[in-house]
């Protein structure tokens, strides 16, 4: 068990006035038999009312509408979370057995999973994930600006490059062409000044981390912000408006300390 | 020529084909339409009216209304079922995969308990009447089923071109729709107005959303006149102001309904709707996700269900239905295609509707590759040979397909309305009813004796 010190804000900063600015955050660490937070704030500038839900996947889910013109929005979060990764998470949906948008895996992709399903002798899910995490490492390699948050597993792949959220969707199509279970996770992990994105698969009975862009095994170190079956389900910020706008800024910090 | 409603004695003969000439004149300058996109065009298209009437017996109406409102209350428990507990899985009756491949399913719908656990309180359930005189049920439509309003307005407009038609018959009066629709939506109304959200005009059922407005007293509304604010909706009002909304009747589908939620491009929705509706502040009707519940596939399921959550045996039965999933069943199908109608269960609207009788032997051949290959893609339905109904063309009477929507309204109580939208096949070759497919409609009469 580790006790983690974070914090992360985000700056959003358009070219001209908005208004009727609906947005959704999920920001709110999620509580869990693994994870639970012993102190939490949050602040989002301007002022505005907001209300908060939880949806399908167990996500918290910030809502909030500015109606007058405004150039910014801001977001931030701090708190303390007790991480303990051994302690089994059971929230189990069938929705994370099969394929969506981002991870459905193409020709290419199919072929990946074939051989290296082949060559994997390993009966154990979580065991078997580590085998394609580990395989997916010597194809991939990270790099920032060659893909976008609308990237799709398939794409990245051919690209054999790409983010932390591309890793994690290869992982997911693999492992549902493998029969496991998984979703995606977005969070904040330690020695990382951004969100991360990672995996996480259903072994039968519960929840294990994968990190394929490090290529390693969750730890104590990976505070979970959000789940869902991809990307799509865990978007910390997505938000609607109106305006003349044509570009928007976003500048995002994070810390993750051990205390 | 003129027709009288068969089994009446007291009925006079109502409508003559002059008067079907009027009516049709009538319902072109009340803007009956609907549009349908071809080549990336959009066309509005008169919706052809047919004098003759569908006559329904009461007594034959008593036992498609019980039928009917069994049917929906199992779809009901059934929609509840698979976004809660899922125990019609757990317990073998319904495999996993075919509800949570449907693309209708939304798991972002889980755990969701709409007003009065209602999901479709609308229900559009097509049927067709066999040579034997036994109704079967065709589909069932559980999302957005539209056409209600075409029989109403032809009521309405035979009334006008032919006054006293109706007087002294025993033809039950249709024009309770209203009240019904708006008795279901005052019982799940969160508090606050009713509206019906259309996406305007260039929708293919524009004219049904105004008129439906209009007879419930409902407000038509658009995306860009609703906000959603601390989790409640809200339509802004002309001072700058805001009134609730406590039901929306939204003709708009799931995939569009809350860019925040679901398509983020889409331009017709309304953000954080469904977290709206998540906190039980307002009732959307018919409830996202209900695809799942009227997906091809699951239809075939639908009377195991009824004998799964009712405890009773089915009224009504369903075509006789083969699911290529299923290994023995498959083998039929491929063994008996060149008889069967084979139905894509993504498609709707007439779409993605073969019969095997029109192929010729390579296009079987390569048919049955494609089931072999994605046999949950598919079901395969016998051809019922159902009961040909008379239509005028050019003065002539002659036998068309025909198949009935009827319309189960589920509030406090389940109800069927007495009356329902008939569609015709103006081809003598096809089976294909659809509007959309250039079909044309009657007026359908329930009588109460």
């Amino acid at each position: 068990m580790k006790r983690l010190k974070f914090s992360f804000s985000t700056k959003l900063t358009f070219d001209n006035y908005v208004h009727d600015h609906s947005f959704a955050l999920r920001f709110t660490p999620i509580e869990s038999p693994a994870q639970h937070l012993s102190a939490f704030e949050a602040d989002i500038s301007p002022f505005v009312s907001v209300k908060n839900t939880s949806d399908a996947f167990g996500n918290t889910v910030t809502c909030g509408f500015i109606r007058k013109e405004h150039r910014f929005l801001d977001f931030e979060i701090a708190g303390i979370a007790q991480v303990d990764c051994t302690v089994p998470k059971t929230d189990f949906m069938p929705c994370y057995r099969y394929q969506t948008a981002y991870t459905k895996p193409d020709a290419a992709l199919r072929e990946f999973y074939r051989f290296t399903a082949e060559d994997c002798t390993f009966t154990d899910p979580f065991e078997r994930g580590m085998y394609f995490s580990d395989k997916l490492s010597g194809h991939m390699r990270y790099e920032k600006g060659v893909t976008n948050t609308k990237t799709t597993a398939a794409e990245s792949f051919a690209l054999k490059a790409g983010v932390c959220q591309d890793h994690a969707h290869i992982l997911l199509s693999l492992l549902r062409m493998d029969n496991i279970p998984c979703r995606y996770a977005a969070g904040l992990a330690c020695c990382d000044g951004e969100t991360h994105g990672w995996t996480e698969l259903w072994d039968g009975t519960r929840w294990r981390g994968i990190d394929p862009a490090n290529n390693c095994p969750v730890t104590d170190d990976y505070i979970v912000l959000s789940q869902g079956r991809d990307f799509s389900d865990c978007a910390i910020d997505r938000g609607v408006m109106f305006g003349q706008y044509t570009n928007q800024l976003q500048l995002i910090t994070s810390s993750v300390m051990q205390i | 020529m003129t027709i009288a409603a068969a089994g009446s004695k007291r009925s006079e003969p109502v409508v003559t084909v002059a008067d079907a000439g009027e009516i049709n004149d009538l319902l072109r300058r009340y803007g009956v339409k609907f549009g349908i996109y071809k080549n990336g065009q959009f066309k509005e298209q008169l919706f052809p009216f047919d004098p003759i009437p569908r006559i329904i017996g009461a007594e034959d109406f008593s036992r498609i209304e019980r039928g009917l409102i069994q049917r929906v209350r199992a779809l009901n428990k059934f929609l509840f079922d698979i976004y809660h507990e899922k125990n019609i899985i757990s317990d073998g009756i319904v495999p996993e995969d075919f509800v949570y491949i449907s693309s209708g399913y939304l798991p972002q719908c889980e755990g969701i308990s709409p007003p009065n656990g209602i999901y479709s309180h609308i229900s559009g359930i097509d049927l067709v009447q066999g040579k034997d005189g036994e109704w079967y049920i065709l589909e069932d439509n559980l999302r957005i089923p539209s056409g209600a309003s075409y029989p109403l307005i032809a009521r309405e407009l035979t009334r006008a071109a032919s006054p006293g038609a109706f007087t002294g018959s025993d033809i039950i009066d249709n024009r309770d729709y209203a009240a019904l629709l708006r008795e279901t939506m005052d019982y799940v109304n969160c508090g606050g107005i009713n509206a019906i959200l259309t996406p305007g005009r260039y929708n293919a059922a524009y004219f049904e959303h105004s008129y439906l407005a209009e007879l419930t007293g409902a407000a038509l509304v658009q995306n860009d006149e609703l906000f959603v604010e601390d989790n409640i909706l809200y339509q802004k009002t002309y001072s700058g102001d805001k009134t609730k909304i406590g039901a929306l009747y939204r003709r708009i589908s799931d995939e569009y309904l809350d860019p925040l939620t679901f398509e983020p491009s889409s331009l017709i929705g309304i953000p954080n709707l469904m977290e709206a509706y998540r906190s039980g502040n307002v009732a959307v009707i018919n409830a996202p996700g209900n695809g799942a519940a009227d997906d091809k596939g699951i239809y075939y399921f639908v009377p195991k269900m009824i004998s799964y959550y009712l405890s009773e045996e089915p009224v009504l039965k369903n075509a006789p239905t083969y699911l290529p999933y299923y290994e023995q069943d498959r083998e039929y199908v491929l063994d008996n295609l060149s008889r069967l109608v084979i139905k894509d269960v993504a498609e709707a609207g007439g779409y993605g509707v073969v019969f095997g009788r029109d192929l010729d032997a390579s296009a079987l051949a390569a048919f049955r590759d494609t089931i072999i290959k994605e046999p949950r893609r598919f079901i395969a339905q016998e051809v019922i040979d159902f009961m040909d109904l008379p239509i005028i063309e050019n003065g002539n009477e002659v036998m068309r397909k025909a198949d009935l929507r009827a319309f189960v309204l589920s509030g406090k109580t389940t109800r069927v309305w007495a009356s329902g939208l008939t569609r015709f096949s103006r081809d003598p070759d096809s089976f294909v009813v659809n509007s959309s497919q250039g079909g044309g409609f009657k007026d359908t009469w329930v009588l109460s004796r």
